[in-house]
C-alpha cells in the first residue's frame, strides 16, 4: 500500500500573508540591523560591505537558479522512445508504426525482443522528430514519446583502453575531471613532433613548427612525441583507445628532436621563445642533457616572464640531481614513478627534482598511442622514462590554469602544495611528492566561490539528485537552498578570516543547523509512517514542529538556546566543537531565511514581533559563532 | 676533443629505445647516431668520438657521445 498522504507544506503562512510582501518590508530595514549588531565588533562600513557582497551573491544566485535548465533537459539522444498503448491491439500497432515509417521516413524497430509485450519501439530522431511525433495524431494512441538518452557513467571516459592507464587513477584525475578539462589553455610539446595519430583526431591544435627541418608543420618521425603529447591531451571519451588528461586543452607541436632522438640547445632554445610569443600556457620538455647553456637560460626566462609555466624531465641516468633544463630556474623538475608508487630505477633524484609523476617501470608503462618509428604506422605503445612522467605535470598544470590561476608561480606552487607528501624522502626523490590532479584543481579553485563549487558541495552532502530538482516542488525550494547557501557563505567568510579545517563533520552540522536532508520530507515509504523521515528532514530549528506536521517554529527550538548549549558543551573537544560551531552557523542561516519568508513563531504569531525574535536569534547565533571560531583559531 | 670509451652496447628501453655504450668505467653513454654495424646488444667495443654537450635528447641516460670511429674487442 502507498500511503496516500499530502507532502506538507513547510513554508506557506498559516496565516495566509503574502510570504514575499514579508521579505520585501524587511529588507527595506535590513541594513539597519546589519550595522547596530555588528558594532562591538565590526564597523559599520565593513558590516555594509558584506551585506552589499551577500546580497549581490543572492541575486547572482537566484538567477542562476532560475535559469538553471535542470537535469532532464540536458542528456544526449539520437533516438526517441514510442511506448504504444496496450489496448490497441497488434493490428493497429502495425498500422501505425507503418504510417510513421511513411510519413517520417524512418524505421520504427522493437528496442529488443523483450519489448513487444509492452510495444516500446525506437526510432532514430532528433529533437525535431520528437516535436514532430508529440504533436502528432500519434501521441493518443502512445502512453508516451521519449527521448532515449544515453547514460554514462560520469567521470570513466569511454575509451576502451583505460583501464590500462593505471597512471591516470594514480594522479586522481578523474576527480580533476568533474571541474575542469583544460579547456582553454594551450600546452606546447618540445620534443620530436606529434602525428596527428587516429586517437588525436578531436585534440585541439595550435600552429607550430619544426626547428629540425625548418617548416611550419612539425610531425614526428620518432614516435616521442606523440606519446608525450597523448598523455597531455589524447582524446578522450572519443569511444578508442587510450585518454589524456588535459584533453580540451590545445597542442602546440615543437619538433626540435631529429628522427634518431637527439637536438640541439640552439633549436630547443628557439623552440621555448617560439612558445612564449605564440600564446602558449605551459611547456614541457621531455628531454635532457648535461650541458649548460645561457642562450636556453634566458630562453626558460623569457618565457617565464611571459607567464609561461615550463615543466621538464628530470633526465634517466639514475643518478643524484636533475639534468638540464630540469635543473634550471622557474623550470619544475619531474622525477619518475612506477604503478608502485615508488621511484623508478633509472630516474633521476636529488637536485632539481620538484615533484614526482608516474613514468613507469618494468611492472607497468605509461600507454598512449603513437607511431612507429620503422614503419610509421599507429600504434598503441607503452613507454617509460620521466618523459612520459613530465607530461602528467604539464597536463595538471594546464588544468590549474584552466580554473582561473594565471601566473607561472602561483601555478607552480599550487602543483607542488597540492601533491602528496612522502614523509620519508632522505634523498629528495620525489620533490614535493606525488602528483594530484584532483587536489590542485581544489586548491586552485579555493577562494573563489562558484556556482559549481556550490554544487558540488551540495552533491557531495547528499543534496543533489536528479529527482530532488524535478520533483522538489512539495517542499518549497528556494528558501531551503538559501538556507543551506547562506549557511555556506557565512562559513566561508569566517573561514576567510580564521582558516580552519573543513571536515565531514563541520559539513554534517552546518546541514543540521540550517535544512536538514530536506529532500527525506518528500519520501514517502510503503506502510512506515512519515514522521521519522519528516524529522531527519527537517533542521534542528524546524524539529519543534515536525513531528506534528506543523510549519511554526518552536520558540525553544528555533533560537540561540540549542546552539549555546551544545557550543558551551562541546568547546573543550577537538572535534565536537566544530560540529557545535557549524551547528550554530546553519541555525543562524536558518532562522534568518525563516524570518523572510515564513516567520511563524508558537506564542509570538507571525508578524514583527516573531521576525524580531527570528533576526535577533540568527545574530545571537552567528556571533556566538564567530567567537568560537576566533577563540579557537587564536588559542590553536 | 675527442674520447675513447671501451665497453659493452646495449639497448635501453626508455621511450622508444636508444643506443647506449655502457664504459667500463661504469658510465653510460647515449650514442648519437650510431652507425648500424654498432646497433648489436652486447658488442663489446672501443669507441673514439666527441662528448656533444649542447645537444639534448629523450632519452637522458648520459654524456651523448657522437661516434667518430670503433673497433670491435
Amino acid at each position: 500500500m502507498i500511503e496516500q498522504q499530502p507532502p506538507p507544506k513547510t513554508t506557506k503562512d498559516p496565516l495566509g500573508r503574502d510570504p514575499q510582501a514579508a521579505a520585501r518590508k524587511t529588507g527595506a530595514d535590513g541594513e539597519n540591523w546589519v550595522i547596530v549588531v555588528n558594532k562591538p565588533s565590526l564597523n559599520g562600513r565593513s558590516a555594509m560591505k558584506k551585506f552589499f557582497l551577500l546580497c549581490l551573491f543572492l541575486i547572482g544566485f537566484g538567477w542562476a537558479i532560475s535559469n538553471f535548465p535542470g537535469l532532464a533537459t540536458q542528456g544526449t539522444y539520437d533516438s526517441i522512445v514510442l511506448d504504444f498503448r496496450e489496448d490497441l491491439g497488434a493490428a493497429e500497432i502495425a498500422k501505425e508504426v507503418n504510417a510513421i515509417a511513411q510519413q517520417y521516413q524512418v524505421a520504427p524497430q522493437l528496442n529488443s525482443e523483450f519489448s513487444a509485450g509492452d510495444n516500446v519501439y525506437v526510432v532514430k530522431g532528433d529533437r525535431t522528430l520528437l516535436n514532430a511525433l508529440k504533436k502528432s495524431n500519434l501521441a493518443k494512441d502512445t502512453e508516451y514519446i521519449e527521448p532515449n538518452y544515453v547514460y554514462s557513467a560520469f567521470g570513466i571516459p569511454n575509451d576502451p583502453m583505460y583501464t590500462k592507464q593505471w597512471n591516470l587513477r594514480s594522479i586522481n584525475v578523474e576527480s580533476a575531471w568533474n571541474e575542469t578539462k583544460g579547456s582553454g589553455t594551450t600546452v606546447a610539446i618540445i620534443d620530436s613532433g606529434i602525428t596527428p595519430v587516429a586517437d588525436l583526431k578531436e585534440t585541439k591544435f595550435v600552429p607550430g613548427y619544426d626547428f629540425v627541418n625548418n617548416r611550419a608543420e612539425a610531425y614526428d618521425d620518432h614516435g616521442h612525441g606523440t606519446h608525450v603529447a597523448g598523455t597531455v591531451a589524447q582524446s578522450t571519451n572519443n569511444n578508442y583507445g587510450v585518454a589524456g588528461i588535459a584533453y580540451e586543452a590545445a597542442l602546440m607541436p615543437l619538433k626540435v628532436l631529429s628522427a634518431s632522438g637527439g637536438g640541439t640547445v640552439s633549436d630547443i632554445a628557439e623552440a621555448i621563445k617560439f612558445a612564449a610569443d605564440n600564446g602558449a600556457d605551459v611547456i614541457n620538455m621531455s628531454l635532457g642533457g648535461s650541458g649548460e647553456s645561457q642562450l636556453m637560460s634566458e630562453a626558460i626566462d623569457y618565457a617565464h616572464s611571459k607567464g609561461v609555466v615550463i615543466i621538464a624531465a628530470a633526465g634517466n641516468s639514475g643518478e643524484s640531481s636533475a639534468s638540464y633544463p630540469a635543473r634550471y630556474p622557474h623550470v619544475i623538475g619531474v622525477s619518475a614513478l612506477g604503478p608502485d608508487d615508488e621511484k623508478a630505477s633509472y630516474s633521476n633524484f636529488g637536485a632539481g627534482v620538484d615533484i614526482a609523476a608516474p613514468g613507469g617501470s618494468e611492472m607497468g608503462k605509461i600507454l598512449q598511442s603513437t607511431i612507429d618509428p620503422e614503419t610509421g604506422a599507429e600504434v598503441f605503445e607503452g613507454y617509460e622514462g620521466t618523459s612520459m612522467a613530465s607530461p602528467h605535470v604539464a597536463a595538471v598544470a594546464a588544468l590549474v590554469k584552466a580554473s582561473g590561476i594565471t601566473e607561472p608561480d602561483s601555478i607552480r606552487s599550487i602543483l607542488l602544495q597540492s601533491s602528496r607528501t612522502v614523509t620519508e624522502d632522505p634523498l629528495n626523490h620525489f620533490g614535493s611528492g606525488h602528483l594530484d590532479a584532483a587536489a590542485a584543481v581544489q586548491l586552485a579553485q579555493r577562494g573563489q566561490i562558484n556556482f559549481r563549487d556550490f554544487f558540488r558541495w551540495l552533491r557531495d552532502n547528499g543534496y543533489l539528485s536528479p529527482r530532488f530538482w524535478i520533483d522538489g516542488g512539495a517542499v518549497a525550494l528556494l528558501p531551503k537552498v538559501a538556507m543551506v547557501l547562506g549557511s555556506y557563505l557565512l562559513a566561508f567568510f569566517m573561514r576567510n578570516y580564521f582558516p580552519f579545517a573543513w571536515t565531514w563533520g563541520f559539513s554534517g552540522g552546518l546541514i543540521a543547523g540550517s535544512s536538514g536532508f530536506f529532500g527525506l520530507r518528500n519520501l514517502f515509504v510503503f506502510d512506515l509512517p512519515q514522521w521519522p523521515l519528516r524529522v531527519m528532514g527537517s533542521s534542528i530549528p524546524e524539529l519543534g514542529g515536525a513531528i506534528n506536521g506543523s510549519s511554526m517554529l518552536n520558540p525553544f527550538f528555533a533560537s540561540v538556546l540549542i546552539p549555546g548549549i551544545l557550543i558551551a558543551l562541546l568547546l573543550g573537544h577537538r572535534q565536537w566543537k566544530w560540529i557545535a560551531i557549524a551547528i550554530s552557523i546553519g541555525f543562524a542561516s536558518s532562522l534568518a531565511v525563516n524570518a523572510f519568508v515564513s516567520p511563524a513563531v508558537w506564542g509570538l504569531g507571525s508578524g514583527l514581533l516573531a521576525q524580531t525574535f527570528l533576526i535577533v536569534n540568527a545574530l545571537l547565533c552567528f556571533g556566538l559563532a564567530r567567537l568560537a571560531i576566533k577563540t579557537e583559531v587564536q588559542s590553536a | 676533443m675527442s674520447i675513447t670509451v671501451k665497453g659493452e652496447i646495449e639497448r635501453k628501453g626508455l621511450g622508444p629505445g636508444t643506443w647506449a655504450l655502457v664504459g667500463e668505467d661504469g658510465e653510460t653513454y647515449e650514442l648519437k647516431d650510431a652507425p648500424s654495424e654498432l646497433k648489436k646488444a652486447g658488442l663489446k667495443v672501443s669507441v673514439k668520438g666527441e662528448v656533444r654537450k649542447d645537444v639534448m635528447t629523450f632519452a637522458m641516460i648520459g654524456p651523448v657521445l657522437e661516434v667518430q670511429s670503433f673497433e670491435e674487442l
